[in-house]
């Protein structure tokens, strides 16, 4: 199976001399890059590594609200640049262009957002050693087949891509595609590996079929239940299952296969504990608007086993940041965008435990007139945020319950 | 199948399709699959389980997703 992208709704697989073809062609490049087509995502990001200019990757789903907060536009047209065809040789092959990905020069940038603490999303960006820190190359991945399952304008979407890429290996989508299409795109493709969030595997369940070519099995994101793992096992019967921690801001840090984490000695030096948080030297960080100083808080609460060598297992997160199927949803966010609503005079934004996504955002509002209802604030909210901070349960009080994490109330 | 808690299913059911302006259903029927058929995601089935565990107190999801209306029922009926 040597091609470049299998997406199930683009039909017959993209190969590697379309791919080069393509880039050969290419007489412009837009840094901005806003497309819910896998191809043309990974196209351009490919573009920008052989040209060494940077890239800023926006969710396809930001609206345009959303795109003035995080880069001051909503529309990109202006940046399109013509590319110097002078300074670069045509690509030959699939080899010379891994060849020449893997030697990106120092200059190249990526910068994505992540879900910031204090309200509006924050700008990461990371140049090519701080992205690749953790892709593995070597002759036993060379015929690896990726299962592409997360968002792929995302941090961890970004390092599978980089996995696969770097090692030259077919990547099928998966992300958002129906339970019997993921059976059937493992099977036809004999995918080897697949990374995904716990609440992908746990859509997948129950499953009658085993696949027999799937070799390892990563996770991330959220917490992943002993029962699920089990189920998984007896689907995938020759996979090793891994944990990994990760973050947009330090990429993927950890991994362990039960929820007991490691360290590899090198970085031990570079992560501390706090008070029972997890602290990351800056040193790991991307560069980002905020300042991080030289330790930078993750949130993550967690319990050491052994301090030498370091193990621990991750307990809770301490801020408010409320995680919806391996997203992170700032409920201060979504508090701030319902008040800009005529007519709300107060709101509280809270997550309910969800055995589907593991938390569903919900939200009690406190009206000033009878003009506000349920399907108003959700069109205004469709038009502000992406669909997954949404409250997907809206409650109308006469005033707010006093705790956030509060459950509902049955009417 | 009881036919007053068909009725409140579908209604939650349309409930959340109209949330996320996809199209209503007008029938349920039994073999129907949730995500196939009916064209629930993650997030909708998540809305689902809730607004079912509101209405009856069972969470349908709690022991693994289901995948039909009918199962659904299965769950509702069983406790």
């Amino acid at each position: 199976m040597d091609f470049f992208l299998k997406d199930i709704e683009h039909g017959a697989p993209i190969t590697w001399d379309f791919l080069i073809n393509d880039i050969n062609n290419s007489l412009t490049y837009n840094p901005y890059c806003k497309s819910d087509n896998y191809y043309h995502v990974f196209k351009h990001i490919i573009t920008s590594l052989i040209i060494g200019k940077e890239i800023i990757l926006l969710d396809s789903d930001f609206t345009d609200s959303e795109l003035v907060n995080l880069t001051g536009f909503s529309e990109y047209e202006e940046f399109t640049q013509l590319i110097d065809k002078g300074s670069f040789s045509l690509l030959r092959d699939k080899v010379e262009l891994i060849e020449k990905l893997r030697n990106t020069c120092d200059d190249w940038k990526i910068t994505l957002f992540t879900s910031g603490t204090t309200g509006i999303p924050k700008k990461v960006t990371h140049n090519f050693n701080s992205i690749t820190r953790f892709v593995k190359i070597s002759e036993r991945n060379t015929n690896s087949i990726w299962g592409f399952a997360y968002n792929p304008t995302h941090m961890a979407g970004i390092q599978v891509f980089f996995q696969a890429l770097l090692n030259g290996n077919a990547i099928v989508r998966l992300f958002g595609l129906t339970p019997n299409e993921i059976h059937s795109e493992i099977n036809e493709n004999d995918i080897t590996h697949i990374s995904a969030t716990p609440t992908f595997y746990r859509l997948l369940l129950p499953c009658e079929n085993t696949f027999q070519t799937v070799e390892r099995i990563t996770s991330g994101g959220e917490k992943f239940n002993e029962k699920t793992i089990l189920q998984l096992k007896d689907i995938f019967p020759n996979a090793k299952i891994t944990n990994v921690y990760a973050s947009t801001e330090a990429g993927t840090l950890f991994a362990s296969e039960n929820d007991v984490f490691s360290i590899r000695p090198e970085y031990e030096h570079l992560i501390r504990v706090d008070n029972g948080e997890l602290l990351i030297h800056s040193s790991l960080m991307g560069s980002s608007d905020i300042n991080i100083k030289e330790w930078y808080n993750t949130g993550d609460l967690i319990e050491i086993i052994t301090k030498k060598p370091l193990k621990f297992r991750f307990i809770s997160r301490k801020s408010d940041m409320i995680n919806v199927g391996g997203y992170k949803v700032n409920p201060l966010e979504v508090e701030e965008t319902i008040l800009t609503l005529s007519g709300i005079k107060n709101v509280r934004v809270y997550s309910k435990s969800n055995s589907v996504l593991g938390n569903i955002i919900c939200c009690e509002v406190v009206c000033d007139n009878n003009q506000i209802s349920e399907s108003s604030i959700r069109t205004f909210l469709q038009s502000k945020i992406q669909e997954f901070k949404i409250p997907r349960i809206i409650r109308f009080v006469d005033e707010l319950s006093t705790t956030r994490t509060g459950k509902i109330k049955r009417n | 199948m009881d036919n007053k808690m068909e009725v409140k299913i579908l209604e939650i059911m349309n409930t959340v399709l109209d949330n996320r302006t996809k199209k209503k259903l007008t029938v349920l029927s039994p073999e129907m699959h949730l995500r196939n058929d009916i064209g629930f995601d993650s997030l909708d089935l998540a809305e689902l389980t809730v607004r079912i565990e509101a209405e009856y107190d069972i969470d349908i999801f709690e022991d693994g997703i289901v995948n039909t209306v009918s199962e659904i029922f299965e769950k509702l009926n069983s406790k």
